[in-house]
């Protein structure tokens, strides 16, 4: 049996995906990228195949994605992760009959895709370069309110008012900004909400320079929190597609990617 | 503009950060492609030279000053002094100019600024008698007092925001005709039909040179590259016009066996990309160096550092001097497609033609954060390229580097969707 397997190397963590020679998935893996990416990604890497018993042999073709392709020289070739995304929610959409808008929210940036009748990228845009509104503002705000990143969701619902308004989606800025909303006593919950619903309407905005089309598809590390899941389903007026694995998407695609690249040659 | 920022302003550092910023990009440029044209030598030296090495800039009689490509250089070297375009591409000076404008402002303007405010900025242009500044967008217009709060003699060349009216084109013609009086009160010489028919001719010359090799860019596979093309066009800015024209003449003609060899300096199916919007200027040529990395190919572009500068030419075809003028003013005004006029469907027909012509799979917009204009009409274009089934990748960014990572995968991005539309159109 031949594999292939696809390595996203992003700014917060690593993710591998392996596919066997039909293209059908057979694991995933992720990891921190810490300050040795290269060490880690191979580790994860290695890991992968082990908790599969695949050997490294068997693995016919690399596709490398993420901010790190370009370093991981053991790669056969790589491919930006807007692509990957796309290829990887085009296939994993399959299953919910098909997408043609991707939103993702990366560590340190959000894209928005737009897919064509083919499944080919006609459009996309990405985040200036800032971390606003991406996983890394999440981070700081679960540090300022003591939570922990995975609980930001349950404080989402918890709230019995309004969701506050966070008018700073600058994560230094909007430090200071909780800050004071928690000096002024208001509850957490309210202000995860607000939180969630200040990073929505941002996507929001990205994804109509892109044009929004049925099946919207999430994705990213922060695809997992429910509430801002909520938050961006209230400010879109649609319904998200999520993936089981969110975070491994674009992993996937380059997986995928890798399988036809070794087909074509 | 009491504060100078004076340890920012001294001479050994200002060579030093700028020769660096040249060198990285002149190595990139050289040394990250194979099969650079043997022509291309020449300007390589000459950046080296003069942006590495503080080269004067060569130049007869008086230098004047240009901040933009209205200023009509054909006026100027008939009176026997020299153009030297001023817009300046560092990041270095950038960062001295933000003294004096507001935080959200144009690089370019910025940069122009901070490099006549630095003493013994590159390139070294010794002593400027005057500069002309043409009133286009906000910002260069407010430039105007700045730099002559610097010490400089500054001419406003004032232009009109709009060019299809008869009122903006008389108003312009006027504009030009005293910019010759000033010219005049400076080199204290006469403007004689004589020697503004051989200044015209010497632009010609330089103009069809240009042509030429815009023409080569039509071959495909490209004959050679759009960060070499851009290169030679900013060395029209300081060189000595006569050596540029034969320069380019050189190439051309290395150009032409390279075709008649078969020669390719891109894959058959990299993309070819036409690039508009805000000016690569030396060093910055930040964003076309990254489409060529990631494999693409900028076969043609639309900047005013490049086609729009020299693409429009004069012919002599009237026999008084005041109608040479008024035959000269509007060459400067009618073709010219920059979005400070108020309408400029001009830009929208010119990048159809381009992108019709050079069989262009896409197109990439280059926005200075804080140049406004260019800003707005991004609206408009991609409308028009979207109607024609055109791809864009509209890009804001400015001199800074730190957006180079961000930048790559999105270009890289664009430059993949556009294969998979060529291989599903074969």
């Amino acid at each position: 049996m031949s594999y292939f397997a696809g390595i996203d190397i992003g700014s917060t963590a690593i993710k591998a995906a392996v596919v066997d020679e039909d293209g059908k998935l057979v694991g995933t893996r992720i990891a921190p990228t810490g300050s040795s990416f290269h060490k880690n990604a191979m580790e994860t890497f290695e890991a992968l195949l082990a908790q599969h018993g695949i050997v490294r042999e068997a693995v016919k073709f690399i596709t490398a994605t993420g901010y790190g392709r370009k370093l991981f020289k053991e790669a056969d070739d790589s491919i930006s992760e807007i692509t990957a995304n796309a290829i990887g929610a085009c296939e994993a959409g399959r299953a919910f009959g098909g997408v043609r808008t991707i939103i993702n929210i990366g560590g340190q940036d959000s894209k928005a895709i737009q897919i064509d009748a083919n499944g080919n990228v006609s459009n996309f845009a990405m985040n200036d370069k800032c971390a606003a509104g991406t996983g890394r503002f999440l981070d700081v705000a679960a540090r300022n309110l003591e939570i922990d990143l995975e609980q930001l969701g349950d404080y989402h619902f918890g709230g019995s008012g309004a969701p506050l308004t966070i008018n700073s989606t600058c994560a230094v800025f909007a430090e200071s900004e909780i800050i004071g909303l928690l000096a002024k006593g208001h509850g957490k919950e309210e202000i995860v909400a607000g939180i969630h619903y200040s990073i929505a309407r941002r996507t929001v905005r990205l994804a109509k320079r892109v044009g929004i089309e049925d099946r919207v598809y999430f994705d990213g590390g922060p695809a997992l929190n429910k509430g801002l899941v909520a938050a961006l389903q209230d400010e879109l007026g649609r319904e998200l597609v999520i993936p089981e694995q969110p975070q491994t998407t674009t992993a996937y695609g380059a997986a995928v990617l890798a399988r036809s690249q070794y087909l074509d040659e | 503009m009491n504060s100078t920022p004076t340890d920012a302003a001294a001479p050994a550092y200002n060579r030093s950060r700028q020769a660096r910023e040249a060198e990285t990009l002149l190595d990139r440029i050289e040394d990250d492609f194979p099969d650079n044209p043997q022509a291309m030598r020449y300007f390589y030296d000459l950046f080296r030279n003069v942006y590495c090495h503080g080269e004067p800039v060569r130049h007869q009689g008086t230098l004047v000053g240009t901040t933009c490509i209205h200023a009509p250089e054909e006026l100027i070297y008939a009176f026997g002094a020299t153009p030297v375009r001023l817009c300046n591409g560092s990041y270095h000076y950038d960062q001295i100019g933000a003294d004096f404008m507001p935080a959200k402002s144009c690089p370019l303007v910025k940069a122009t600024l901070g490099s006549l405010h630095a003493k013994a900025a590159v390139p070294n242009t010794q002593s400027l008698e005057l500069i002309v500044n043409p009133t286009t967008c906000d910002q260069k217009t407010k430039a105007s007092a700045m730099m002559e709060a610097m010490g400089y003699k500054v001419h406003d060349l004032e232009l009109p925001p709009a060019k299809e009216s008869e009122e903006a084109r008389l108003y312009w013609q006027r504009s030009v005709r005293s910019f010759a009086l000033r010219l005049r009160e400076l080199t204290g010489r006469k403007l004689t039909r004589n020697n503004l028919k051989a200044a015209m001719a010497r632009t010609a010359r330089a103009q069809a040179a240009f042509r030429t090799l815009h023409q080569l860019r039509k071959s495909a596979p490209a004959l050679f590259l759009g960060k070499d093309a851009f290169l030679v066009t900013n060395a029209y800015f300081f060189d000595d016009i006569d050596r540029w024209t034969e320069a380019v003449e050189q190439l051309n003609a290395e150009l032409r066996s390279r075709q008649t060899e078969g020669f390719q300096a891109a894959q058959k199916r990299a993309p070819r990309i036409l690039f508009t919007g805000s000016p690569p200027i030396f060093p910055n040529l930040k964003l076309p160096l990254l489409i060529e990395e990631a494999g693409g190919v900028v076969v043609a572009d639309e900047t005013c550092s490049a086609n729009r500068m020299l693409y429009d030419m004069t012919a002599v075809d009237e026999w008084l001097l005041n109608d040479m003028v008024d035959g000269l003013a509007d060459r400067y005004l009618k073709p010219c497609t920059c979005p400070i006029f108020t309408r400029n469907d001009d830009r929208q027909r010119r990048l159809l033609q381009l992108a019709a012509d050079f069989n262009v799979d896409g197109v990439v917009y280059q926005a200075f954060a804080g140049c406004q204009v260019y800003e707005m009409e991004y609206r408009s274009i991609a409308d028009v390229l979207a109607a024609q089934g055109i791809p864009m990748l509209y890009v804001e960014t400015d001199y800074s580097p730190d957006d180079m990572g961000q930048l790559s995968t999105r270009i890289e991005a664009f430059l993949e969707s556009l294969k998979t539309r060529k291989r599903n159109k074969q």
